[in-house]
């Protein structure tokens, strides 16, 4: 059965090959966008950068416009950011999409389990955009399944002791998950996919209001993007390269797991950075907020809450976190702080 | 040279059961006259061996994608990295060389015999090994060996010392008993279960070998989990293993008064997985009580009083009890090479061996491929065998032995083969 998506379904999820299609049957030039009637599509492009990337804000944007809008929006967006060339944004702006994303697709999926229709249309997405088959459960039960290995593929990234197998139902080669559960698991990919498709953008000449926006979003980069190489620890002292391989990924602009932030902060709080000093450089998460980002050091350091000060986990809880990056330098040692203190001495 | 061994710098990798300490050990007895003449003995009857049995080797299908690698009586060293075009090169290596150990990979490479990094992976079986070391069984303590790396004596029994010289320096020698191969299947039977029940794996594709010494593995053969990687294989061997279950799994919450009640209705949970096995062996009836909590409190609260344990140490016992014990760095690695199906285990000199009906299979009988002649035998300690359904008690001293029981023996380092039986072969 050839399932058709509507228009509505376009304007929700502009990432789908369908309207990459309509774009493609509409003719419609990259330089048209040049035109005066389409400056109100560049602005918006513009302005939902610039709130994901400055307020860190979705909601404003989970409002719907008429699909042509939502698909030439999207398609403006990725010009942008592939004009603007910025690692950090572009990624940043592709977590904050698929959030945006996610909320359309949970309520979405609650319908769908009464509208036969809906679900094979968001059956249909998941096996376009992720290459996956999922499959409703709702004879007895409201819930989605997927095959183990799909499922032990994506949770695996996850360190919440929730998302490990023994932790969920399993039958007959299946995981079941509800529906924020199986929109949660599909995060990532949506977030890479996004990415992907300003990365494979070849050969455009971009059209001069696409190239006015993206400098400005440069400038904006150049004006903010303060010099934040902190020394993580001091030079004469070895990095640990559990803490040297977060400190890579995190100057990327990946996004770090929760226990991945706890390992860095108590480290860096450990070594002697300040407060201020880390949350500069957690600015580079995709989802930094400063006003959870400062709770929560202060928390950790001991200066609020139960004035309990956190130590750097150790190396076992490390391992078992899937954070470790072993090398010769971690011979002996429980703790990464060791390493500090031998290096010290010399 | 009709097999291919691109790299020769790295033949010192482990395969199988890592037995470097094993092997440290044992070293010290290797340079006697004794020892030359046990290997060459042994290596006399496994050439026999795979003359009259090679129909017992199953290889895989695309032999040429898979690494194999060997272990020779002349020494401990592993030679890996190798392969072979097709059954008939490998056959004529086998009878060639005789060698004691012969290993293949599960995984498939473009190019088996460059230096791992260079292999190509291209997906691999699942193995699960369930070894009787890892049951720790109270029998174990009684019939095994300790051999002393220093005196060289034997002692029955598990010891922390030696006895005669009271060195630490010892090694054990297991010996199972049929108490062992009942409790090994009982966890081999366990895992089919998990297999089949929770993983959807069919039961065509999961293949039982008796280990050739003491233990099982298994084969899956199911393309879905193929290309799993070692940390996506190591999180199915953790959920085999109960490793990090969670309370909130049940279905239940603890409240600030410290009472277990059920998750929020709108909370949806199938009868099925860890949780079933859970609350069926605790026969916890989730809805028996009337959806109220504090009723389902009281149920907890009952159970509490009759086990006489807190609820969750019940429930973390329970995840102990039903785990499958399995060795999960051997599921984990997909570039380990494994034992032959069908190969002599130079631990034991039984073959590992395909097992059709589990619940009937005695590797003493079914694993054991030497004749019954007789041959003579210095054992350094009395040990009582059943072997063929026949049992053996061999006493300190000469014996004289069907050649089964000799190889046994032999390979266990609890006997010496006797000088003259050198020239009969």
């Amino acid at each position: 059965m050839s399932i058709k998506l509507g228009t509505n379904d376009l304007a929700k999820y502009p990432f789908l090959n369908e309207a990459s299609l309509y774009i493609k049957d509409t003719h419609f030039d990259l330089l048209e966008f040049d035109r005066s009637e389409m400056s109100f599509i560049i602005n918006r492009s513009f302005e939902k950068i610039e709130s994901f990337i400055k307020n860190n804000e979705t909601r404003h944007y989970y409002k719907i416009d008429k699909f042509e809008i939502e698909i030439l929006t999207f398609l403006a967006s990725l010009l942008i950011l592939k004009s603007a060339s910025i690692d950090i944004i572009t990624k940043k702006f592709a977590l904050f999409e698929s959030m945006r994303f996610e909320k359309y697709l949970i309520d979405d999926l609650k319908n769908s389990f009464k509208d036969e229709t809906k679900r094979l249309i968001l059956l249909k997405i998941f096996k376009e955009v992720f290459k996956i088959d999922v499959y409703a459960e709702t004879k007895t039960i409201e819930l989605y399944k997927i095959r183990v290995p799909e499922y032990i593929r994506r949770s695996i990234l996850f360190h919440e002791q929730e998302w490990k197998l023994i932790n969920r139902t399993v039958k007959d080669g299946y995981v079941y998950l509800d529906v924020s559960e199986i929109v949660r698991l599909f995060r990532n990919e949506l977030s890479l996919l996004i990415i992907d498709k300003i990365k494979n953008m070849k050969s455009i000449t971009f059209p001069k209001q696409v190239l006015i926006k993206s400098q400005k979003l440069k400038n904006y980069w150049d004006s903010v993007n303060k010099k934040t190489d902190v020394d993580i620890v001091n030079k004469k002292s070895v990095t640990p390269p559990c803490i040297d391989h977060l400190y890579r990924v995190l100057d990327t602009g990946e996004n770090l797991p929760h226990s991945a932030r706890l390992l860095l902060a108590t480290f860096l709080l450990f070594s002697g950075k300040s407060i201020e000093e880390i949350t500069e450089m957690f600015k580079k998460l995709p989802d930094f907020n400063e006003r959870i980002t400062r709770y929560q050091l202060e928390h950790l350091s001991g200066k609020t809450g139960s004035s309990k000060k956190y130590f750097v986990p150790s190396c076992e809880k490390i391992k078992m976190e899937n954070l470790c990056h072993e090398t010769n330098v971690c011979k002996g040692i429980i703790n990464p702080v060791q390493l500090l203190g031998k290096r010290m001495k010399i | 040279m009709f097999f291919h061994n691109n790299d020769k710098s790295d033949l010192n990798d482990i395969a199988d059961i890592p037995r470097e300490k094993e092997s440290a050990l044992k070293d010290d007895f290797k340079d006697s006259k004794s020892h030359q003449n046990n290997q060459n003995w042994l290596k006399k009857n496994y050439k026999k061996y795979y003359f009259n049995f090679y129909a017992n080797i199953t290889l895989p299908e695309k032999i040429h994608l898979h690494e194999f690698g060997f272990r020779h009586f002349e020494g401990e060293k592993m030679h890996r990295h190798l392969s072979f075009k097709n059954s008939g090169e490998l056959h004529a290596f086998v009878l060639k060389f005789a060698p004691s150990d012969i290993y293949c990979s599960s995984s498939l490479y473009s190019r088996p015999t460059e230096p791992m990094d260079k292999k190509e992976w291209g997906g691999s079986e699942l193995i699960f090994d369930i070894d009787g070391k890892d049951l720790h069984l109270e029998c174990a303590l009684t019939h095994n060996y300790t051999k002393c790396h220093d005196c060289k004596s034997i002692h029955p029994g598990v010891l922390a010392k030696c006895t005669n010289c009271n060195s630490s320096r010892i090694y054990i020698i297991d010996v199972p008993c049929k108490n062992c191969i009942v409790s090994l299947k009982k966890e081999v039977t366990k895992l089919v279960n998990f297999l089949i029940d929770d993983f959807g794996i069919e039961r065509s594709g999961i293949f039982i070998y008796f280990s050739g010494n003491n233990g099982f593995h298994l084969h899956v053969l199911d393309s879905d989990y193929y290309p799993l990687l070692s940390n996506e294989r190591s999180e199915m061997a953790s959920y085999l293993l109960g490793k990090g279950f969670k309370m909130e799994t049940l279905g239940i919450k603890k409240t600030q008064g410290d009472k277990f009640v059920p998750l929020s209705k709108s909370k949806q949970l199938l009868e099925a997985g860890w949780r079933d096995r859970i609350l069926k062996k605790l026969k916890i009836n989730f809805y028996s009580s009337k959806n109220s909590d504090s009723d389902f409190s009281k149920q907890i609260e009952k159970l509490e009083n009759a086990m006489k344990c807190d609820f969750q140490q019940m429930v973390l016992k329970t995840v102990d009890d039903l785990s499958v014990k399995i060795d999960p760095m051997v599921t984990m690695d997909i570039h380990r090479i494994f034992r032959l199906p069908g190969s002599l285990n130079s631990k034991s000199g039984l073959a590992k061996i395909l097992c059709n009906d589990l619940k009937s299979f005695d590797p003493f009988n079914e694993a054991c491929f030497f004749d019954k002649s007789k041959v003579d035998i210095v054992c350094f300690s009395p040990v009582s065998l059943l072997f063929k359904g026949k049992r053996y008690g061999i006493h300190e001293g000469n014996n004289h032995v069907p050649r089964y029981v000799a190889v046994y023996l032999i390979s266990k380092g609890l006997a010496n083969i006797d000088l003259k039986d050198i020239q009969d072969g």
